[in-house]
């Protein structure tokens, strides 16, 4: 049901001619949505503080952090390299609010936890972001020229997309991963985003299929705009929405996806680290030192978690037609 | 219909095809096959690296390599791995494994996420529905083999423990009466009274059946036992006559409670059948149970005939379940003395040289079933009860609903006629896509707790650049996924007339 | 300027080309062919006059929304009565309320809407009514009829079947006779081969079709009262007068009485005993159909007969569209809501809102500070002429 009440909100004005509607741009009324998702807002601070830790603490290409231990240095193991990150104050028994020595432990051989886990975060971030960015950039790319183009050239761009989808994301991953894994984060994370853009590719061709039908293409059309430019200025502006928020999806699962490769054995290897390999080379230490476990976990599941709340915020930013009169 | 299935068939073939061509080429590239042999240090290193680039014709080309491949697959014949065992052999242990992983996982999640995602709909801005849309979100966050791992130290290692003194620590059983105050008050809508009064009957409910178990300790030694039996399947006929025709008039009602005691009644007669049967025998039971509570249906039902035999034969076959349920929970405690009291199994899809009857051996399946499908299951879950959940919003937003409604027509007719069918048809479409995601997950799964699985064979292969075994995995989840594919069509032209035709 | 072939019935725009709806887009330029149509066959005088007895009565009815942006007042204060076999229209803008107040009657607004006062069917206050007895009296006594007849069916179930099944949910049968009654009533609204028919799905209808599928479904129980809301508005130009001919027909078969939901004055004038005049959840001018379009007392109720072209004048006659938009239903200005678009509007006007009044005898109420204004000038329409129109 809808009510039709035109024109409300604060910014509506009258004047003398009767009735005035202050026009929101596209833009002001997404990232109005979008605060008021409160998840979303929650996702975008947790994410902007994990990013934040893992580039800062222990350094990024060369640029020293305020962290002073590396992943790389052992050290004497302190008190069988539990954790001395303490949260319950002292009033309350616990060992009052403090860092400590080693906040994550340490690993067997005494190589600070925090340090290995911030450098597993930050491959684990780098690799994600790659695969998004070239992933979503060939995935639109070939859905907007198969969905403005059809014919021939779609056929073909649509068979490819369609052999591509009929391997499991996690095997073909895996054989790039078993192919890259050794180059760094760097050259695993363009890899995988060149495999994994079939799905967006059928999504922005379907947008375009029917942007294309809609009249003001048919004007550009017949005022003689190139093909190029209807593709990019006309049609493309519309459809960002939905490419936005796959992006945004595609880069929480891409953390998902290197972590089980590296768990497999497939992805970032030794001595450089991923919060897979991490879950992955202590996996037999659940027992005796479970914090080796617990912390790559937690992060993997704080950085999936925020980015897939980014996401449907920007989903019900960008449609608002999920988040109508709570009918 | 036939045709368009059979076109779809011969596209899928090509396009498998063609992917078979990308797999080949890229895991052929993946690293050096000899790597392990330029290590090698025995002095007839030169003959094993010859032996190996022979056997994997090394010296030819990718693209030969391929269509000799290509060519022996044609003539059935999958080549043999690198070390020259037969890869068919191999595959022949490792798909019925993974084949009953996944399947069993799927048809769990796509029922349970369906049934919660309805709910969730349905009960739009409950308690209940936050928490699942935020659990959802959770599980679309995690990562799979974390949740492996974490279920094999607490639900594997620690039950078993646990086990061995089944009773509940008060503090448990407090908690977990908590939870299911939670639950009943977070299912009901309405003012604050009525939430609390759902959530005071939910903890007691919950309090006393746990401390009832742990006193009597259950878990020792579980199984309904005839009485139980029977009022479960009572209180499902009831729900069941509820769904598909309300309690009046009476006709519906007599033929679901009519199939349920019968069934119980038939669980008794049938006891020397049950005690060592067979998965044929079970099969022909549950024909026989159909047939005759379509019987009653028919003859009790009145004026409601068709309803009146949906809820009987639902009510036959769930009693069905129950029953086959409690046998095995009779030979729980057999089974566990058998294992040394380890019934939750870590490793492996089942115990090695283990003969029981039946039952023993259902339940060793089970045993070893159960944390591998719990972690596909969690992931899978999530998609679905989001997906029907918004795919049910949608549709109880729509005019033809609201025409239901404007009839006059009772809300479980609404529901269960009008919105569920319309519900479902979007959903259809996402079996096929989370089929492909279930296989990478059976992957890690089998990784996690050693399955030598199909996931196995595809890792094993990768590590040694091996194309044989590789390929054998994609040529038979290929198949799968295609499989899949067809039968989401085929159920999506079920569901909606509108594409019959076309 | 010369008079545009396709001029929208709604006029919620300054610019009369504007179609900004396109629902609105489809149903104009056909108030001429239906308002004459409807004449041409079956009108008002061939069916059977109401009756005194009284059968519904809406008091003061109010419906609130809470959404995120505010409290959204849909209806605010609704009042009118139906007699026996009555056809009684009202006429709106979207977002008048006029869709909103009949769907309360209906009790199918959303679990969040507020709604206050009293709906009395045959006496008995339906809001105080138990869900169970209220729904007894939905699609059996009230029926309703929908605007867009492609998304009213449920495309998963047969004709027969939905038919059949608003019979079954009233009265305990063998489906075989349910379906029979069906098969009746599609004879009734004129689909042939209605036997064979009742298999079909609904996508095998026309437009047209499913919404005579539609009208034989709200009769199938012999109600008291149909509920038409927009009925023809979705539909193709050229079968929207059958349509409403049919609903009139098939009224007079079943002793109904009907109200008739529309923004077509058209429709109205062909089909309505009385007109019921909404304007921002209230009603502004009630009374007989032809005093009332012949004599409006509300500036509203003029501007949109000015805004009506007219095949009398011989194309003379200029339009007289209202300016502006409604107003929005969660910040309604102060006074007369119509107060911002009227041209007759005074200070008094946008502080005190006027309150429904009888102005003429015969039972002629409108809600007008200024109505003796109206009254007293020779072309109730004449305020609004354009300025085109005064330069000329």
């Amino acid at each position: 049901m809808t009510l039709n009440a035109q024109a409300t909100g604060p910014d509506t004005a009258s004047d003398a001619q009767g009735m005035t509607i202050v026009a929101r741009t596209q833009g002001q009324m997404v990232r109005r949505r979008f605060f008021r998702h409160r998840a979303a807002l929650a996702g975008m601070i947790l994410f902007g503080f994990v990013v934040i830790l893992a580039f800062s603490s222990i350094g990024f290409a060369g640029i020293p952090g305020w962290w002073d231990k590396t992943y790389l240095d052992t050290g004497a193991l302190v008190n069988q390299g539990k954790p001395t990150l303490s949260v319950v104050p002292e009033f309350l028994g616990g060992d009052g609010i403090r860092l400590g020595e080693h906040p994550f432990g340490q690993d067997d051989i005494g190589i600070d936890y925090f340090a290995l886990t911030m450098r597993g975060a930050q491959q684990s971030l780098i690799i994600a972001f790659l695969v998004g960015i070239v992933g979503t950039v060939v995935g639109t790319v070939v859905g907007a020229v198969a969905g403005y183009f059809r014919g021939g050239t779609e056929s073909v761009l649509m068979r490819l997309t369609d052999v591509m989808i009929t391997i499991p994301v996690l095997i073909i991953a895996a054989v790039i991963g078993r192919m890259m894994g050794d180059s760094g984060a760097v050259v695993l994370g363009v890899f995988l985003g060149l495999v994994l853009w079939p799905t967006l590719a059928r999504l922005v061709r379907g947008e375009f299929l029917s942007l294309r039908e809609k009249e003001f293409v048919e004007a550009a059309r017949a005022v003689g705009t190139s093909a190029r430019r209807i593709i990019f200025r006309h049609i493309l502006p519309n459809t960002i929405g939905v490419i936005i928020v796959a992006a945004t999806l595609s880069v929480a699962s891409a953390v998902l996806l290197e972590s089980a490769l590296s768990f497999l054995g497939l992805g970032i290897q030794a001595p450089d680290t991923s919060l897979g390999q991490l879950i992955s080379r202590y996996r037999s230490a659940m027992v005796v030192r479970p914090w080796l476990f617990w912390w790559p976990g937690l992060f993997i599941i704080l950085i999936a978690l925020s980015i897939n709340f980014i996401g449907d915020g920007l989903r019900d930013a960008f449609d608002p037609r999920q988040t109508r009169v709570r009918a | 219909m036939i045709v368009f299935i059979a076109r779809r068939l011969v596209i899928s073939f090509f396009v498998l095809l063609a992917a078979t061509v990308i797999m080949f080429v890229l895991t052929a590239l993946s690293g050096d096959p000899l790597e392990d042999l330029r290590q090698d240090a025995s002095p007839n290193k030169a003959a094993k690296i010859a032996d190996r680039v022979e056997r994997m014709q090394l010296d030819e080309p990718i693209p030969v390599r391929y269509l000799t491949w290509l060519g022996n697959v044609a003539r059935g014949d999958l080549g043999v791995n690198r070390d020259g065992h037969d890869v068919a052999t191999m595959l022949g242990e490792a798909l019925s494994a993974t084949l009953q992983l996944v399947i069993a996982a799927t048809v769990m999640a796509i029922i349970i996420g369906i049934v919660i995602g309805i709910i969730s709909a349905l009960r739009q801005y409950s308690g209940f529905d936050y928490t699942v849309t935020f659990a959802a979100f959770v599980c679309f966050s995690l990562p799979i083999f974390w949740v492996a791992v974490m279920l094999k130290q607490y639900m594997a290692i620690e039950f078993n423990n646990w086990l061995k003194d089944p009773s509940i620590p008060p503090v448990v059983i407090g908690a977990l009466a908590l939870l299911s105050g939670l639950i009943f008050g977070a299912l009901t809508v309405g003012d604050r009274k009525r939430r609390l009064l759902s959530f005071a009957a939910g903890l007691l409910i919950g309090g006393a059946l746990f401390t009832l178990l742990s006193v009597t300790r259950w878990f020792a030694d579980p199984g309904f036992g005839l009485p139980l039996i029977l009022a479960i399947s009572l209180a499902a006929a009831v729900g069941f006559t509820v769904l598909s025709a309300g309690l009046n008039p009476r006709g519906p009602l007599y033929a679901a409670l009519g199939a349920a005691l019968l069934g119980t009644v038939a669980s008794e007669a049938l006891s020397p059948l049950l005690a060592d049967p067979t998965w044929l025998e079970i099969i022909g039971l549950a024909l026989v149970t159909v047939a005759v509570c379509a019987g009653l249906g028919y003859a009790l039902g009145g004026l409601q005939r068709r309803q009146a035999i949906n809820a009987a034969v639902l009510t036959g076959l769930f009693t069905g379940g129950v029953v086959f349920v409690d046998r095995m929970l009779q030979a729980f405690n057999g089974y566990s003395e058998r294992v040394r009291g380890r019934p939750i199994s870590t490793i492996g899809a089942r115990t090695p040289n283990f003969q029981g009857d039946f039952w023993q051996m259902n339940l060793d399946s089970a045993g070893h079933l159960l944390l591998p499908s719990m972690a596909l299951i969690l992931i899978s879950l999530a998609t679905y009860t989001r997906y029907s959940r918004a795919s049910m919003l949608e549709v109880m937003n729509q005019d033809y609903v609201r025409t239901a409604r404007a009839k006059g027509l009772p809300e479980r007719t609404v529901v269960v006629k009008h919105a569920f069918r319309n519900g479902l048809i979007p959903v259809t479409t996402l079996m096929a896509v989370d089929f492909a995601g279930v296989i990478g997950g059976a992957v890690v799964t089998e990784n996690v707790f050693g399955w030598q699985g199909m996931g196995n064979l595809f890792i094993e292969g990768l590590d040694t650049v091996d194309p044989t075994p590789v390929m054998a995995f994609f040529i038979v989840t290929g198949t799968a996924i295609v499989v899949f594919n067809m039968i989401a069509d085929i159920l999506y032209a079920y569901l909606d007339p509108r594409i019959r035709l076309s | 300027m010369t008079t545009p072939p396709n001029v929208p019935i709604e006029p919620h725009t300054v610019d009369p080309h504007t179609f900004d709806d396109p629902a609105v887009a489809a149903a104009s330029g056909q108030i001429l062919d239906s308002a004459e149509e409807v004449h041409v066959g079956l009108t008002l005088d061939a069916v059977r006059p109401p009756s005194q007895e009284e059968i519904l009565r809406v008091e003061n009815l109010t419906v609130e929304f809470p959404t995120e942006d505010g409290v959204v007042h849909a209806v605010r204060g609704v009042s009118y009565n139906l007699r026996e076999r009555e056809v009684l229209g009202i006429v709106g803008e979207s977002g008048s309320g006029k869709s909103v107040s009949s769907l309360a009657v209906m009790g199918l607004l959303p679990r969040t809407a507020r709604i206050k006062g009293r709906i009395l069917f045959r006496g008995e206050d339906m809001l105080k009514m138990s869900a169970r007895k209220q729904r007894g009296l939905r699609g059996r006594k009230i029926a309703m009829i929908f605007q867009d007849p492609m998304t009213a069916l449920n495309p998963v179930h047969t004709i027969g079947d939905q038919l059949a099944e608003a019979v079954l949910a009233h009265e305990l049968m063998p489906r075989k006779t349910a379906l029979a009654r069906a098969r009746e009533m599609l004879d009734l609204v004129g689909i042939p081969q209605a036997e064979t028919r009742l298999r079909s799905y609904p996508h095998e209808f026309s437009g047209g079709m499913r919404q005579r599928a539609m009208i034989a479904m709200a009769v199938i129980n012999n109600p008291d009262v149909i509920i038409a809301d927009e009925p023809t508005t979705a539909l193709d130009v050229t079968v929207q007068a059958q349509i409403l001919e049919k609903l009139l027909e098939v009224k007079d078969a079943v002793n109904a009485a009907i109200v008739l939901i529309t923004h077509d004055l058209g429709v109205i004038a062909g089909m309505a005993h009385r007109v019921l005049v909404m304007y921002a959840g209230r009603p502004v001018e009630l009374g007989e159909t032809d005093p009332v379009f012949e004599e409006p007392r509300m500036p509203y109720t003029a501007g949109l007969l000015g805004s009506i072209p007219s095949l009398e004048g011989g194309g003379a006659t200029r339009l007289r569209p209202i300016k502006g938009t409604p107003p929005s239903l969660i910040n309604l200005p102060s006074g007369c809501p119509f107060s911002p678009r009227c041209p007759l509007a005074t200070d008094i006007c946008r502080t005190e809102e006027p309150p429904l009044a009888e102005t003429d005898s015969g039972g002629h109420f409108a809600a007008c500070h200024h109505w003796d204004k109206l009254a007293a000038a020779e072309d109730p329409t004449e305020f609004f002429r354009t300025e085109s129109e005064t330069v000329a």
